[in-house]
């Protein structure tokens, strides 16, 4: 029967390679739609988890810390060397948060206090990304710290300039002078006008020695929203050196609003999907029901001699399927073709890529699909071409013979 | 000889846009194993519809049909088709070939909506051919045959399901009269070599020469019936 099937469907040949070539156009399309988002996800992921870290220790419930002390890990260096040493090429840095109030001569600010470790790679990313004027902040003898650009704006006071910082009731020294080292375009105008950077060591001595708000994980290999059981194994490997007053949690976990972003990208993938396919299924019903219409006396010769309604039906959803995976099969290769040349990375034209890098994409992304996205798409391509055929199969089945073999077409 | 049709007082009425046309009108007849039998009558007179009754292709309005001792009439559609499938072969004026198919591929078809092993249906199929002398056109398409050979083919696709019965609906009324006599010759001898029983509806001169017994039909009755040597 797959035999008689597949003639069948070439038949009509033109109508035939047009529902195909519509059939290949939407897998190709959602081929490479699937590699688009995950090339986008995976560039928010990357940007995300630049500044977050992948896995982060933090005191459990640390957003509910009344007091300042109370959301500290103390101790902190040495609870980093352990995570380092159990996963050795991962980068693990200290984050010290201190709620201060910064003044210059004319004004003060309620500010946070970013300590950082100064050849960290959240320094280097604040220091490459958004530093606008003069240069990181420094510790040892000469304590100083970047500003936000609208902070500074808002303290009347530039590179060079002195601000006072007043972090009172901390376990340190509660005071401090420092020069402006520097000027930071921070992505937020809120975090621009509240936030200063330092040096870690600078912000442990003014607020809270040897204390960390955070210890932050940082995995190289992990470049893509999809490995995302690779970060929750590491995170199980490494949970038993966490002291229990701690948690260690993975990026999605503590900024879940960050990923609920990335998570509202797949519905929406899933409804342009379904739309397209729709269509193409429209185009596939309009093929299956017109080769039926065509074939009225064949089908009534073919039940004649033996076929019952349910054979019927199967033939003429095979051919339905054998259409339909004719023009998968076709759209697949073009779309794979699509994808793994996307996989090497690809920029976006002109103003779209300006647009993007907004939303802080980078300049170049990595088009990637998932096993279920492939899946997804298959059965689709199935679905759609039995859903396409039903109908006509059901016309199918109910002829009459001798009615059928009496049609003229 | 053994009965293995029989209808008994069958009627058909045809009812469209509230008329009821009646073609048969209590048909009583018996057909034995290996008859070579031609229901003869002018156009009108019930011919084709007493052969889709017979073959299980239609449903009578009234009346038994029995084959093999088993009742068709009140079988569903879907029994009915099994029947046909396993026990009734069809010859049709119009051959009926499936058009993408080679002879040799239609010959097989019966056998491949009955399961059988891709191996088997072939030599089947190629023997029936070969008993019809389409060996050489085993490859070709219905479009790439003449219609006495395409004729052939059917009479093939029926001859290799080996069925309790083959109806023929005037199998030769589109045929010249030498290509007509030459399928009469064919089905002849499969009738008399391997026992195929035959009923044919037709008002072909030619075929009614060569049946053993005419069933004269007029108006849906059956207004005579008659042996031939």
């Amino acid at each position: 029967m797959w035999t008689l099937a597949w003639k069948n469907v070439w038949r009509g040949r033109g109508r035939s390679l047009v529902t195909a070539a519509a059939v290949a156009a939407v897998v190709a399309l959602m081929l490479v739609m699937y590699g688009f988002s995950g090339a986008t996800q995976n560039g928010m992921f990357q940007n995300l988890t630049r500044t977050t870290g992948h896995l982060v220790v933090r005191v459990k419930n640390a957003d509910e810390a009344r007091e300042f002390d109370m959301s500290l890990i103390r101790n902190a260096a040495s609870l980093k060397q352990k995570l380092a040493e159990a996963v050795p090429g991962a980068d693990v840095e200290e984050v010290l948060e201190v709620p201060a109030l910064l003044a210059s001569e004319a004004r003060s600010r309620g500010v946070v206090l970013l300590g950082l470790e100064p050849d960290g790679h959240l320094m280097q990313e604040f220091g490459g990304k958004y530093l606008t004027a003069g240069k990181l902040p420094s510790g040892g003898d000469n304590w100083s710290a970047d500003l936000g650009k609208a902070l500074a704006r808002a303290l009347k006071v530039d590179v060079g300039q002195t601000v006072y910082a007043f972090a009172p009731g901390t376990d340190g020294l509660g005071a401090a002078a420092f020069a402006v080292s520097g000027l930071l375009d921070l992505p937020e105008s809120t975090m621009e006008a509240r936030t200063a950077i330092l040096t870690l060591d600078v912000a442990q001595q003014l607020a809270a020695p040897d204390s960390a708000s955070r210890i932050v994980i940082f995995l190289p290999d992990l470049k893509t929203l999809s490995q995302e059981s690779e970060l929750e194994r590491v995170r199980d490997r490494l949970a038993p050196l966490v002291p229990e007053d701690y948690e260690l949690l993975t990026w999605k976990e503590a900024q879940p609003a960050l990923a609920a972003i990335l998570e509202m990208m797949k519905p929406m993938i899933l409804i342009y999907a379904l739309l397209f396919f729709i269509l193409a299924g429209l185009l596939v019903v309009n093929t299956v029901y017109l080769s039926l219409v065509e074939r009225i006396r064949e089908f009534g010769v073919i039940i004649a001699l033996g076929a019952d309604r349910w054979r019927i039906m199967r033939l003429v959803i095979m051919e339905s399927l054998l259409l339909v995976s004719s023009g998968a099969l076709v759209g697949g290769a073009i779309g794979g073709l699509a994808l793994w040349h996307m996989s090497q990375g690809f920029s976006l034209p002109g103003n779209l890529a300006q647009q993007y890098a907004e939303f802080g994409l980078p300049e170049v992304l990595y088009a990637s699909i998932t096993p279920a996205q492939t899946a997804q798409v298959f059965i689709f391509t199935v679905v759609t071409a039995i859903a396409s055929a039903l109908w006509p199969a059901w016309l199918a089945g109910r002829l009459e013979p001798v009615e059928a073999m009496r049609h003229v077409a | 000889m053994q009965t293995i049709i029989e209808a008994r007082n069958l009627h058909k009425v045809y009812r469209s846009d509230g008329i009821e046309t009646p073609a048969l009108r209590g048909v009583d007849l018996s057909i034995g194993r290996g008859e070579f039998t031609a229901i003869a009558g002018p156009s009108g007179s019930g011919k084709s519809t007493l052969l889709h009754l017979l073959g299980g292709l239609d449903h009578p309005s009234e009346g038994e049909v029995w084959l093999e001792g088993e009742r068709l009439d009140n079988k569903s559609a879907v029994q009915r088709a099994r029947i046909r499938l396993w026990k009734i072969g069809f010859v049709f004026q119009a051959y009926n070939l499936i058009p993408v198919l080679t002879a040799l591929e239609n010959a097989a078809f019966v056998l491949e909506l009955r399961g059988l092993p891709s191996g088997e249906r072939t030599e089947r199929a190629r023997a029936a051919l070969a008993e019809l002398e389409m060996a050489e056109f085993a490859e070709r398409r219905p479009n790439q045959l003449s219609g006495g050979q395409q004729q052939r083919v059917a009479v093939a696709r029926a001859l290799a399901a080996e069925p309790t019965v083959v109806f023929a609906d005037e199998p030769t009324a589109n045929l010249d009269s030498k290509t007509g006599l030459a399928l009469i010759e064919y089905m002849k001898r499969l009738n008399r070599e391997k026992g195929l029983t035959f009923v044919f509806s037709t008002h072909d001169p030619r075929l009614l020469e060569h049946v053993r017994r005419i069933i004269h039909l007029e108006d849906g009755r059956i207004t005579r019936e008659e042996e031939v040597n």
